[in-house]
């Protein structure tokens, strides 16, 4: 009974969270271009709009693209439940399951790629390809960082990795695991059409990868999809402030207190991690699209420099 | 080259071909020859004399001559002067000869002259539809006499046939006209291989509203509000335009201190323009800091506009003859206040934004418009100056009290994104620095002189330097003070092949970088 509460409480805590990175994340960039921004509830309003409205299909369309709405939301709350929210425990846990949530995340990607090429549209061809170049370019580094984790913390499990990690003093200050850190938060940036990969804000049908493939989709469809995207968004966030900056260590009670402040603790660290993202998505401009490459290469090379400091220094 | 020595010298060239010659309004001077010998007049003054073409426009003068006119303008930039070939077509043989092949800006004019007056080029590389679409029936042209303006034709479900680049994994983008986000329509159908492009072909034109057409049945007082609202942000400049022409013809004198308040309004509106489209380069590479800046400023200008005159768009300002009101008493002080504020915060962008190597890394070497491409086309304004040509109107053509001021024309050769950028920054300094100079040296006195009655089928051009470059308007009067013909040129008619050729070698993504670092009218090209 307890796990499935737990289960319960993880997904909510995934649901209601997600749309608030995101409205962090834009008000704080308005805030740097001395704007005064929407509302920091912006995308609770928007989801709340969308799904009241019916959608509009194209009559080209295969089932693929009904499907794949339920699709990337069912993947996207899959690969939360795998990520432990509280670094006590994930709701489900099993060995390699690291590798799982970064297939579970492809499947939705797989899927949206798809949609995009099925509705006939000008631009979902054209998204869909740039995705799977982005992609296929992300996730040999993806892995590196991944297994040189892994190897650290001895597991492929993320639960005993965050496990083995609260007993690392200051994670993020050992030159394996700053150089994995950087890698991830490329990937993260990557993986979540930010600046200076795409721009998650521009109206620029031809510049756009994310926002092409979803462009056909309307109504709750859309609301779907944007929701999907928001709780990817939080699944890689958590894995890199859970896995670098473990706080459970420090909470000394158990039982339902110590959860919720472990909640708190964690809301805290998405909190400031968003400023973080927001910060640098402010600071830099997009790359011109041949230019992605190169800041994938950057990541890959952090990604084996983290992994050859692993067995140079340890952890 | 003087009027008389040119003069002579075509006489001596070509002594069979013309009929009449005049000059007017001190510059313009109008050759009349024989259709059949347009070709080699147009290619001697285009390619040996190297005056370049201005604008080609027809005109329906059966009800005067019993024929239709076509007139080429010609400009010596270095010598103020204006040299307009006219030529006469009988409605019998309803074609003339087409000079695209070898003055290669000619091109558009004679394909919007075949559009709207059913004038055939003969020998036009390329004479499809321009101006209407397919859609449009055939043999019916608007700009004819005997066209009524509030007919409506039946339109037909024909499609416009696009240029086909074939080999292998050659595909095509169809692009808008409805694009995704709030700006005006425009078809571009791109032929790529990959992502990089191998051509683009634009389609406009969906905005036509018959603006020369409903001046002809104007009066001279209401095609004045007409003008103005050619073009939504070129406000102004098109009114000043319109404005020159009317005064030439009327032979009025401006009253100096009208002059200078021109000259202050058209810097105020450039200046708007220019930080507009630098906020849209900034946008367009996901640069929010630099881009709201610059909207920020953009603001800043707006509101200039409306302390000054309560109108953030400068209408009704202008008036044929010099300016409705006195706009500009007792406000010096605020003003200059304003100004340098502009100044000091663009200063301090500028600063930043120079010094942002991903930025400079994205708006070099993307989209060059190569020198000798944009001189054959006659690129203009920001567009021409990035690459190497350094035409102004306001130094060529010297209008209002530019003759008075001192400034500069920025000039760079790259022809690249940041190039037309570094123009735009440029000018947005020199137009604070004219408005400053305007406020400190601006005469006292009268601000209008009334006009007398203008005679029927007079003549005259008006030029001004628009924020997006050269623009030309020619009116012919017709009877009791109205409008015979209102041919307007836009910059953006020049600078739209122009584009083309610059997108050309870059990857899509690149396109509304380079798209908007032109910042073409789309409404103001369609008129």
């Amino acid at each position: 009974m307890a796990i499935v509460i737990y289960i319960a409480l993880q997904l909510v805590v995934m649901i209601l969270l997600a749309p608030l990175v995101n409205g962090i994340i834009k008000k704080v960039k308005a805030l740097t271009q001395k704007r005064r921004g929407a509302p920091v509830l912006q995308m609770y309003f928007d989801l709340y709009k969308l799904l009241n409205k019916s959608s509009v299909v194209s009559q080209v369309t295969s089932w693929i693209f009904i499907a794949t709405p339920y699709i990337i939301v069912s993947s996207a709350l899959t690969a939360a439940l795998l990520v432990p929210v509280t670094t006590f425990a994930s709701p489900i846990a099993f060995p390699f399951d690291i590798i799982m949530l970064v297939y579970v995340l492809a499947l939705g990607r797989f899927f949206m790629g798809l949609a995009a090429l099925d509705a006939g549209g000008t631009f979902g061809g054209m998204g869909s390809s740039r995705e799977a170049m982005i992609s296929s370019l992300i996730e040999p580094s993806l892995l590196v960082s991944i297994f040189t984790i892994g190897l650290a913390s001895q597991s492929t499990s993320i639960n005993d990795i965050m496990l083995a990690m609260q007993s690392v003093s200051l994670p993020l200050l050992r030159p394996a695991f700053t150089l994995t850190f950087f890698a991830l938060f490329i990937i993260l940036i990557a993986e979540t059409s930010r600046i200076p990969v795409d721009d998650p804000s521009t109206h620029l049908e031809l510049t756009m990868v994310h926002e092409a493939m979803v462009l056909e989709y309307s109504g709750r469809q859309l609301a779907l999809m944007e929701l999907g995207a928001a709780i990817k968004q939080l699944v890689l966030i958590t894995l890199i402030i859970n896995v670098f900056l473990p706080h459970d260590q420090f909470i000394a009670y158990a039982g339902i207190g110590g959860l919720m402040l472990s909640l708190l603790v964690y809301l805290i660290k998405v909190i400031g991690f968003s400023v973080l993202i927001a910060v640098f998505e402010a600071s830099t401009v997009k790359f011109r699209f041949f230019s992605i490459p190169n800041l994938a290469a950057l990541s890959f090379i952090l990604a084996f420099l983290g992994f050859l400091q692993y067995f140079v220094l340890g952890r | 080259m003087t009027i008389i020595k040119l003069k002579s010298n075509l006489l001596d060239i070509f002594p069979d071909d013309i009929h009449r010659s005049t000059l007017i309004n001190d510059n313009e001077f109008y050759i009349q020859v024989d259709s059949r010998s347009i070709v080699k007049i147009c290619t001697y003054l285009n390619g040996e004399l190297g005056y370049a073409l201005l604008t080609i426009f027809a005109n329906d003068e059966r009800t005067l001559t019993g024929k239709y006119a076509i007139y080429y303008g010609f400009a010596d930039r270095k010598k103020s002067q204006l040299i307009i070939i006219k030529t006469e077509i009988a409605p019998t043989a309803m074609s003339f000869q087409s000079i695209s092949a070898k003055v290669h800006a000619a091109s558009s004019y004679e394909r919007e002259i075949k559009d709207l007056f059913g004038l055939i080029p003969l020998g036009h590389p390329d004479a499809k539809r321009l101006v209407l679409h397919g859609n449009w029936p055939n043999g019916i042209y608007p700009l004819r006499k005997d066209y009524d303006l509030h007919h409506k034709p039946h339109f037909s479900k024909k499609e416009t046939k696009f240029k086909k680049i074939t080999g292998e994994g050659v595909f095509e983008i169809p692009v808008g006209p409805v694009h995704a986000g709030i700006i005006e329509p425009g078809h571009f159908r791109f032929s790529l291989a990959g992502e990089p492009i191998l051509n683009l072909e634009a389609q406009l034109y969906y905005v036509h509203k018959g603006i020369e057409k409903m001046a002809e049945s104007m009066s001279i007082e209401k095609c004045f509000y007409l003008s103005e609202r050619i073009s939504g942000d070129e406000t102004f400049t098109n009114s000043l335009a319109y404005c020159q022409a009317i005064e030439k013809i009327a032979g009025v004198e401006v009253p100096p201190r009208a002059e200078y308040m021109r000259v202050l309004f058209a810097e105020l509106e450039r200046l708007t323009s220019h930080l507009g489209d630098l906020a849209g380069i900034c946008l367009d590479v996901a640069y929010g800091f630099a881009a709201f800046q610059f909207r920020m400023m953009r603001g800043w200008t707006y509101l200039i506009a409306d302390d000054l005159c309560g109108m953030r768009f400068l209408r009704s300002v202008n008036k044929p003859g010099g300016l409705r009101m006195e706009f500009l008493e007792s406000k010096e002080k605020s003003l200059i206040d304003q100004l340098m504020k502009i100044k000091k915060e663009l200063e301090d962008t500028v600063v930043i934004i120079k010094q942002n190597t991903m930025f400079i890394d994205r708006v070099e070497n993307t989209g060059i418009l190569k020198s000798a491409i944009a001189f054959d086309l006659n690129a203009v304004g920001p567009g021409g100056r990035a690459s190497g040509i350094s035409h102004d109107v306001r130094k060529n053509f010297p209008y209002a009290a530019y003759d008075k001021l001192t400034f500069d024309t920025p000039n760079y050769v790259d022809g690249d994104v940041n190039s037309r950028m570094r123009v735009k920054l440029d000018e947005c300094f020199i137009s604070i620095s004219l408005m400053l100079q305007v406020i400190e040296t601006m005469p006292k006195g009268p601000i209008k002189e009334s006009l007398p009655k203008l005679l029927s089928h007079q003549v005259a051009f008006g030029m001004t330097e628009a924020p997006r470059g050269e623009n030309i308007h020619w009116i012919m009067t017709g009877e009791n003070e109205t409008i015979f013909r209102y041919k307007i040129r836009t910059p953006s008619f020049c600078n739209w092949p122009a584009l083309c050729y610059a997108v050309s070698g870059n990857i899509v993504p690149d396109f509304p970088l380079i798209n908007k670092s032109f910042n073409l009218s789309y409404a103001g090209n369609d008129l």
